[in-house]
């Protein structure tokens, strides 16, 4: 027998593939729970650290958002936080027939929210199915009432209102809004973006009550003078803080007039002028600036009468006596003693001095609406004429500028209207050697109180006031007519300026009625004798200065 | 030391969630506020302008020469006088040094 031996061989069965441990493969031993913990522990990291990043982030370090509403209007407001241009929303609710779900129903509603509004146009209107102007400027209250209805044939629409509180006061400054929320002139204009955008109020550097005083005395003297208009600026000689600015004539704001009449200028920033000898200070402190003349240089044997290119020059006064110091010429506003000093100082040192003060070129201002001076084609000629007032344009506001900076120590301004765009003191510039100021100062000021000077109605006691006159005829199609442009530019008080009071009137007359009460004893005279600033511009500064010196004086004495 | 670990996540998730919510009330309440603070500055802008339009200059004196008889003065700054106290003695000298 072939026994066979079946034998079972048991092999035990060795897999060649070995897992092995190691460090940089992942342990597949998967841990549910543990996963689940882990992606909980860096969510919650997560969350701590934007806790800790939101908690450490300072005020001002998060970026507000940008307004960007469309009806959204900042307010402007005066120096002391006076509305002088308000935005006030208000809801217009029209009604789509189209998309009412029940006629009946909504007019029942609409009768209990508005009892007085007439029902049978309202429900013609309703079956026309065309879409109409409910009520307008409905309150918040009736919006409220009419939008909880809950019908989708309601729609309300929000409006911009801008509201003027002080009327004419500021219309020049201000400008006006289009229909469209867009500036079209004055501050509107010049800050539309940031009258958009900006949360708080625009604050400007004019004083609603000084304004008002001022603006009732040149209504007054506009009437009583005839003229065509007239303009004035109050401005800190220190900051060039614009304290007050008026130009007539003036229009309500809040009526929203398209002014086309170029009688509503803004004689204060935009009319540019020749002011006549409101120049000679300029001409005497480019003197006193380049050191060729000091206040009793003697100016001898001055002629009556000069000509320049078939130009006649000559005093306006027949009894200004021949021989002059600098102080006298300025007091007594002598043509030819100014047209002397002119020619002295020379062209381009006298060109370059104006430059310097601002009188020349564009004032870089915070409206938009500001006069451009007549190019100067400069010679012998124009010097002799400029150095007097004439044949030199300007505006009203650079004059003011002009006269700042002469008076306060020869430091550089900038006339601004917005309180932020303030300059420090300390951080001015001086543009002028010291000693111009000290000297200018005390003539300004024997101009108003010595009796040969020209702006004596102006002798306000306890103020101390400087200033010059300037009459200066007006050319019309090249050549020069009987109408005048009458300027005074006031500081104040003199020993130490701090502010500068600009009149000008444009075209005035003279009044038989008007009396004059002198600032001295001289008694009372009847009618205005001759058509000159010291008869007109003079006499209102005057006035203005009794009403508003003893706001300023005490109201502004702690700034 | 898994304990630890576990015990750590634990108490940071639950952190996180109350230091949320309770961030969550305080914005809601802030919300409440701004809102309330929105509408009363609404308020408080309409009367101001309430204010100043009947207190403006010209108000004044529309209403000065409507129930007054006697007609405003204009103030001489030579006759202010200023008030100061020097050891219980009040002393009264001119505004404008003459």
């Amino acid at each position: 027998m072939n026994k066979k031996h079946s034998k079972i061989f048991l092999e035990e069965y060795e897999n060649k593939f070995l897992y092995k441990k190691s460090k940089t493969n992942l342990n597949i031993e998967f841990n549910r729970i543990a996963f689940i913990f882990f992606v909980f522990l860096v969510i919650s990291i997560i969350f701590s650290i934007q806790l800790l990043h939101l908690g450490s982030l300072k005020k001002e370090n998060i970026v507000k958002p940008l307004i960007t509403k469309k009806n959204y209007r900042a307010d402007i407001i005066d120096k002391n936080g006076n509305y002088l241009a308000k935005s006030v929303s208000s809801i217009d609710i029209g009604i789509s027939p189209i998309e009412v779900i029940d006629k009946k129903r909504l007019l029942i509603n609409l009768k209990w929210i508005f009892p007085n509004k007439n029902y049978k146009e309202i429900k013609k209107k309703l079956n026309k199915n065309k879409f109409f102007k409910f009520e307008k400027n409905i309150s918040e209250l009736n919006y409220e009432k009419i939008m909880s209805l809950g019908d989708k044939g309601i729609r309300s629409e929000e409006k911009l209102t801008r509201i003027y509180p002080q009327k004419n006061l500021f219309s020049h400054i201000i400008g006006q809004i289009d229909d469209d929320n867009n500036g079209i002139s004055g501050v509107e204009k010049s800050f539309d973006k940031e009258l958009k955008t900006s949360k708080d109020s625009v604050r400007l550097t004019v004083d609603a009550d000084i304004q008002f005083l001022i603006r009732e005395e040149l209504l007054r003297f506009q009437r009583i003078f005839r003229a065509k208009g007239s303009a004035a600026i109050l401005m800190d000689v220190n900051n060039g803080s614009v304290i007050s600015m008026i130009s007539l004539p003036d229009f309500d704001l809040n009526e929203r007039k398209t002014i086309t009449n170029v009688d509503f200028i803004n004689r204060a920033t935009k009319g540019v002028y020749e002011f006549g000898s409101v120049f000679k200070t300029f001409t005497v402190a480019a003197g006193f600036n380049e050191n060729l003349i000091e206040p009793n240089t003697e100016y001898l044997n001055l002629k009556k009468k000069i000509e320049c290119n078939g130009f006649k020059i000559e005093e306006y006064n027949d009894k200004t006596p021949t021989d002059l110091t600098v102080e006298e010429i300025l007091i007594r506003s002598g043509n030819i003693g100014s047209v002397r000093i002119g020619q002295k100082i020379g062209v381009e040192k006298f060109k370059s001095f104006l430059k310097t003060i601002g009188v020349l070129g564009t004032i870089d201002f915070d409206i938009k609406e500001v006069g451009k001076p007549h190019l100067i084609n400069w010679g012998k000629c124009k010097l002799v004429t400029a150095s007097y007032g004439h044949g030199i344009t300007t505006t009203l506001l650079q004059i003011a500028k002009g006269y700042s900076i002469v008076t306060n120590g020869g430091y550089d301004i900038r006339p601004t209207i917005i309180q932020k765009k303030l300059i420090e003191k300390n951080s001015r510039e001086r543009v002028l050697n010291k000693g111009v100021s000290d000297k200018m100062n005390k003539i300004l000021r024997k101009v108003v109180t010595n009796k040969e000077g020209t702006a004596g109605l102006a002798n306000v006691e306890g103020y101390e006031v400087g200033g010059k006159t300037g009459t200066a005829q007006i050319s019309k199609n090249g050549k020069y007519t009987r109408d005048k442009v009458n300027t005074f530019a006031a500081i104040f008080p003199s020993q130490k300026p701090r502010y500068i009071l600009v009149v000008m009137m444009d075209e005035p007359k003279t009044n038989s009625e008007y009396i004059y009460h002198y600032r001295d004893d001289t008694q009372p005279t009847k009618g205005t004798p001759f058509n000159t600033a010291g008869w007109t511009s003079v006499e209102v500064v005057g006035k203005i200065i009794e009403r508003v010196g003893p706001i300023l004086a005490t109201k502004y004495i702690q700034n | 030391m898994k304990k630890v670990a576990l015990l750590i996540i634990f108490v940071l998730i639950l952190a996180t969630s109350l230091v949320k919510n309770s961030t969550k009330k305080i914005e809601d309440k802030i919300f409440i506020l701004n809102e309330s603070i929105r509408s009363l500055k609404v308020e408080f802008g309409d009367v101001m302008l309430e204010y100043n339009f009947l207190s403006s200059p010209n108000k004044l004196i529309q209403y000065q020469s409507q129930y007054f008889e006697k007609d405003l003065i204009k103030i001489d700054i030579m006759r202010i006088k200023e008030i100061s106290e020097k050891n219980n003695i009040i002393e009264l000298t001119d505004f404008i040094k003459k």
